[in-house]
């Protein structure tokens, strides 16, 4: 999943670079959706959930 | 205080200062990517998840102030700037408190510099670029003298911006390959770089 995060990034570098802004931003939005879903998936715990009890002492 | 009927002097000039504003704060992002490069090639820290799609949010500010350098002025490409920033914000802010608690199994990765990780870090960071796009819009008000005034009027502005932006996309692509060779096409570990023989353990 992170590889196919920087790819998109990478390609839509490239876009940009090469001018083609539209399609770099959809390229951003593809990137931006794929990398909230790895980030919700990271910090979800079978045991917590997206609870973080460890700051409530 | 408005500019929107400034002389064209004026217009001109505050063209000059946004355009300068961004290559900066393009070149700024640009050597702090290239000091966590720094840290996990020649001192062997290698980037958690977290950290990783922290240089993602880093990389897209990056990318949406070179859509403004390269392709004209755009509010979406703002919209990408805060966007990027805010998610920057958010993911920083959540590995801090992953392990603000000292508890077995968790603590921060890597080295601290100037006494402070790098989660903490990109949340300054990341409040630095929103805290200057917040100020922009309250002192100068819309972006309005960018529309007219593309950045190629400052070829030496251009150019700067031109380079910085290469020196960013070859980032963006030693990033991959970086992480193509520590994750494969898996889970990211921190333990090694899973193409150079490094096995994580089964979950």
């Amino acid at each position: 999943m992170m590889a196919l995060i920087f790819a998109t990034l990478v390609v839509a570098f490239a876009l940009s670079w090469f001018r083609r802004p539209a399609v770099a931003r959809l390229m951003v939005g593809v990137c931006t959706t794929l990398s909230i879903g790895l980030f919700l998936w990271e910090i979800w715990s079978p045991q917590y959930g997206f609870e973080m009890p460890w700051l409530q002492g | 205080m408005s500019f929107d009927n400034a002389s064209p002097e004026t217009h001109r000039f505050l063209a000059w200062a946004n355009y300068a504003f961004l290559a900066a704060m393009l070149a700024v992002i640009a050597l702090i990517l290239i000091a966590a490069a720094v840290m996990q090639y020649a001192f062997g820290e290698l980037p958690c998840p977290l950290c990783l799609l922290q240089r993602v949010a880093m990389l897209g500010i990056c990318l949406g102030i070179l859509l403004q350098l390269r392709n004209g002025f755009s509010y979406q490409n703002t919209g990408i700037i805060i966007f990027s920033a805010l998610f920057l914000l958010i993911v920083a802010e959540r590995q801090t408190l992953l392990d603000i608690v000292p508890r077995p199994g968790h603590a921060y990765i890597g080295s601290a510099v100037f006494g402070l990780h790098m989660p903490v870090w990109s949340i300054i960071i990341a409040l630095c670029v929103l805290i200057a796009f917040a100020l922009k819009l309250a002192i100068i008000g819309g972006d309005h003298h960018l529309e007219t005034t593309p950045v190629s009027t400052f070829p030496r502005l251009a150019a700067i911006g031109t380079a910085v932006g290469a020196v960013v996309v070859a980032l963006a692509v030693v990033n991959f390959g970086s992480v193509i060779v520590q994750c494969g096409i898996n889970e990211c570990h921190t333990m090694g770089y899973q193409l150079l023989g490094y096995t994580p353990p089964a979950s």
